[in-house]
């Protein structure tokens, strides 16, 4: 199972190396480059093309593209992402500050998804063509089809203006920073994003209890006499999380793109919001660093899926 | 309780079986399954009259899309105006109509696009596996690894904003996951034993992946062109919210909603925003009822 | 000779009701299975046998229902019927196992691949009894050794796809025989298997009967399995006994054009090749659309006028308790001996 795991991550290498070409290549073909930052409109009329080929030089923006590549390559490897073109700060502290918010709201729409979408995928499974099962498939058809961020905003419109439940947006009040306080400004925006992976979840999870609890071997359990919860629950669910699991992990960019949305309806302080606001100001070297990382956090989220799967199913072979 | 009911239901059958009411011809069991997925035919409905409601945008609406009427901005549903008018006085129920022929255009575009390029990738190499096919699942894993809208966004701001480019970049970060769709198909179909009859009888590559596997692959590949239509729609939707997507000039469901992320109108002018809303998810909705109910009835197992 | 019967189906009959449709699966079925005997349940695909087994389970699909008849169980206590218990409450989930187990037809599906096999077996164990899961798994590796395989405290551990075929039978051999049941129902056993492993499977089947005096119900479709393995027939054809008694005297002397006809379809080894081999002509009726009255009639050498009116009863012809579903079975057996 270790070198299962080592040999996976090791896979990964050259991949990344491919991907962070890609990268610096999309870098290289956005409009605009440090220089253009660094000088105010006004200057640029009196500054002449060879003070701007000498600034281009000297920050090394002149060297051949491969060169460039490289260097910022072992940058990258070293830690250092390169600095916002609008405020100078590095982009790696700009990370450090913005990443456990987006964690924090991820993780939370990613437990609660899971969580309920399997739970009521099972129930919807076994109360089949009932009206729980039919109240649920209607709701996760809903939830599918509404744009996350019109779910968002009819949330804001209804818990926060109207009943006042929760406050209006941002991930903490000053003053208020406890945990339970930081409950309060969570839970609207965790649920939202959680809502269309809840629904793909139950579907998913509810087709894959079906298909498992036709098979053979549930026959057999009945056959030796056990009570109808242990064979469902016991020999039907084991059997049905295995897909499951896989398709979660598959739906993980959609929870990373679902969040630079729904951070922007609920203002999140976090990297999707930072994310927009560099596409709207073209300032590359965020808009690439978020992009790397989050293709990042894709491909290692797809090798845990892996090791889940052979945890889960014992006919997966390890070699 | 729900064993009463079932029996009751089963001495009925019994009773119209004896009677020989129920051994009708073949007929009988497409309409059978027509009939047993109403949500389906409602899908299919619903899609109808938004589809050419939008198309007939010109005939329905009494104002153009871009209509400005500084006079009567943020004015509620009204006999002049059917949904109110937004911040600069511009019929909403308008912006919905016209803005639903570029929305759609987008989708479907986008989809049949993707599925062009993915569909004919998938079922040769699918079918012929070999350098090609390796680096084309490569190349398609590269591709998924990025979160769609971070991709988009990016080419967004290389290439610029603009219809076209959108259609294009959705067709482009499309057609990987039609590519691996079609080619699983492909590579279950292959394994069929009418394949390598084909090649005994030594019958070209082109021919057997075009014409004879990807007929039995039509089925799934119509399900996926509905369902990626549906998720284009929200895309589109959700870039133009951001602002990011087709230019705010022209309307579009996304760009419509645009203005919500202001507060003000959030709170006290929801015909600005909700009616659109609604739209987009009703239509996404009917798309998906058709998908389903084109997969049930692709699917032989089928149990009334 | 009356044998003592442990279990008897009287006029069993089963409707299902799926695609909105009623199909008469079995009808009016009867039959006894008697202690420390096998009642070979014999017929084509889809006549109707594992049916019969699954009502006898209360194992049926949710589609479908006993319409009519009886199905007892001798128990030592006293008679239980079956047929009027309900599908999952404690009377009928305990008599699955402890008192009626089933075997299936392929192993690989019919056990759970996530599971390793001791925990399935333990898990009948742990269900019956009050053995603890130390004790239960001790046992269970008792019943692996007792049904053949080797190494069997390893093999406890392991996981099903990594048996052979045969041991994978007989760990469900073991794990129906765990509480030490007094029929087994054998689902066409050894249909997913090689002929050799076959051998081995009946063989070890025919040693439960011998030892621990189990009536095994075998349901088959392999006329050559029935003469090996049975000491009692029934021949089913779409539903219906036709033919029924023991084994010398159904192969011996069939009475049924259907018994005779799927005898005379059988290439027998060692005959040659210019044995006369007959299918049997026709094809099996559409359960939907059967014909009226007996329903091998329009396949049958014998039929007359009567056949195609109604199906006829049951006919007790010797005083063994042979018995034949034919109008014309005299005919036959005046055949026969001419």
């Amino acid at each position: 199972m270790i070198s299962f795991i080592i040999r996976k991550f090791l896979l990964l290498i050259p991949l990344l190396l491919v991907i962070s070409f890609l990268i610096f290549l999309g870098m290289e073909l956005m409009p605009g480059d440090a220089v253009d930052f660094m000088i105010p409109p006004d200057a640029l009329a009196t500054i002449s093309q060879a003070e701007l080929d000498l600034l281009r030089s000297e920050l090394g923006l002149d060297a051949p593209f491969l060169v460039r590549y490289g260097t910022w390559l072992v940058n990258l490897v070293q830690g250092d992402f390169g600095y916002s073109l609008q405020s100078g700060v590095a982009v790696s502290s700009l990370l450090a500050n913005t990443l456990p918010a987006t964690l924090e709201l991820s993780l939370a729409a990613l437990v609660l998804s899971t969580l309920f979408g399997s739970i009521l995928g099972v129930v919807s499974a076994l109360y089949k063509g009932r009206l729980s099962d039919n109240v649920l498939t209607v709701m996760g058809m809903i939830g599918v089809a509404i744009p996350q961020f019109l779910f968002g905003l009819i949330m804001i419109v209804v818990f926060v203006f109207k009943l006042g439940w929760f406050p209006v947006g941002g991930r903490l009040t000053v003053g208020n920073e406890a945990f339970l306080q930081r409950l309060d400004h969570l839970i609207l925006p965790s649920v939202v994003l959680a809502l269309s992976m809840t629904a793909g979840v139950m579907r998913y999870c509810r087709s894959s209890m079906l298909d498992s609890l036709n098979k053979e071997f549930i026959k057999t359990a009945r056959s030796k006499g056990l009570p109808p919860w242990r064979v469902n629950l016991v020999h039907g669910l084991r059997v049905a999380m295995t897909p499951v699991a896989v398709l979660i992990g598959f739906r993980l960019p959609m929870l990373i793109g679902g969040s630079v949305v729904i951070e922007q309806v609920f203002q999140w302080p976090g990297v999707g919001q930072m994310f927009v606001s560099a596409v709207r100001s073209q300032n590359t070297p965020i808009v690439m660093m978020v992009a790397f990382f989050s293709v990042l956090i894709v491909l290692i989220a797809s090798i845990l899926v892996d090791i889940a799967t052979a945890l889960l199913d014992p006919r997966v072979k390890l070699s | 309780m729900a064993r009463d009911a079932l029996n009751r239901k089963m001495d009925r059958l019994l009773l119209l079986e004896e009677q020989g009411r129920l051994s009708g011809n073949t007929t009988n069991r497409t309409l059978r399954k027509i009939a047993a997925n109403p949500l389906a035919i409602i899908g299919l409905v619903l899609f109808l009259i938004l589809l050419l409601a939008c198309m007939a945008a010109p005939l329905i609406s009494t104002y153009g899309p871009n209509a400005i009427d500084l006079r009567n901005r943020l004015s509620p549903p009204s006999r002049a105006h059917l949904l109110g008018t937004d911040q600069i006085g511009r019929d909403i129920f308008s912006r919905i109509l016209y803005g639903g022929r570029i929305s759609i255009f987008v989708g479907l575009g986008s989809a049949l696009g993707a599925a062009l390029i993915g569909v004919s990738l998938g079922t040769y190499a699918g079918y012929r596996r070999g350098a090609l096919d390796a680096l084309v699942m490569k190349v398609s894993e590269i591709m998924m690894s990025f979160p769609q809208i971070i991709l988009v966004s990016i080419l967004v701001t290389i290439v610029g904003q603009s219809l076209w480019n959108l259609l294009l970049i959705f067709i482009l970060t499309g057609w990987p996951s039609m590519y691996r769709m079609a080619r699983s198909q492909m590579l279950s179909i292959r394994e069929m034993e009418y394949i390598q009859a084909l090649q005994a009888f030594g019958i070209g590559s082109f021919t057997i992946s075009f014409k004879h596997m990807l007929v039995n692959a039509v089925g799934p590949i119509f399900v996926n062109i509905t369902l990626s239509t549906a998720m284009f729609i929200l895309q589109e939707a959700a870039l133009s919210f951001l602002g990011l997507g087709v230019p705010l000039e022209q309307a579009t469901w996304g760009n419509i909603l645009n203005v919500a992320q202001d507060l003000n109108i959030l709170r006290g002018a929801w015909w600005v925003w909700l009616p659109v809303g609604l739209v987009i998810t009703l239509f996404v909705m009917a798309i998906n009822f058709i998908g389903d109910g084109l997969r049930d009835a692709a699917d032989p197992t089928q149990v009334g | 000779m009356q044998h003592e019967p442990i279990l008897t189906v009287d006029d069993l009959c089963v409707n299902f009701y799926t695609n909105q449709r009623c199909n008469k699966a079995l009808r009016n079925v009867s039959f006894s299975l008697s202690k420390g005997r096998t009642l070979c349940l014999v017929g084509e695909s889809g006549c109707g046998k594992s049916v019969t087994a699954n009502a006898i389970m209360q194992l049926l699909p949710s589609l479908s229902r006993i319409e009519q008849g009886t199905i007892t169980y001798h128990a030592q206590e006293g008679a239980v019927h079956i047929e009027r218990l309900s599908r999952n409450a404690r009377e009928m989930r305990r008599l699955r196992g402890e008192d009626i187990a089933m075997i299936f037809q392929d192993p690989m599906t019919a056990l759970n691949p996530v599971f390793s096999v001791g925990f399935q077996i333990d898990e009948m164990i742990l269900n019956h009894t009050n053995l603890s899961k130390k004790k239960a798994r001790e046992r269970s590796v008792e019943l692996l050794k007792q049904m053949g395989v080797p190494l069997p405290e390893q093999r406890a551990g392991e996981y099903p796809h990594q048996y052979s075929g045969g041991m994978r039978q007989r760990a469900m051999i073991a794990m129906a025989m765990a509480c030490d049941p007094k029929i087994l129902i054998a689902d066409e056993p050894t249909t997913a298997l090689d002929v050799t492993i076959q051998a081995q499977i009946f063989a070890l089947m025919h040693a439960l009967k011998e030892q621990k005096e189990t009536s095994i119900l075998l349901i088959t479709h392999d006329m050559g399995v029935v003469c090996e393995m049975a000491d009692d027939v029934a021949v089913m054809y779409m539903g219906n006994i036709v033919e029924r008694g023991s084994v010398v005297q159904v192969m011996g002397c069939p009475a049924h054009p259907y018994t005779r006809a799927l005898l005379a379809s059988i290439p027998v080894l060692g005959k040659g090749k210019e044995q006369s081999l007959e299918p049997i002509r026709g094809t099996t009726p559409d359960p939907f659309d059967r014909p009226k009255g007996c329903q091998f009639a329009p396949r049958c050498d014998f039929a007359t006028q009567e056949c195609h009116k109604a199906m006829p009863d049951e006919q007790i012809i010797d005083q063994d308790g042979h018995m034949v579903r034919c109008f014309n079975y005299k005919e036959l057996m005046n055949e026969r001996q001419a």
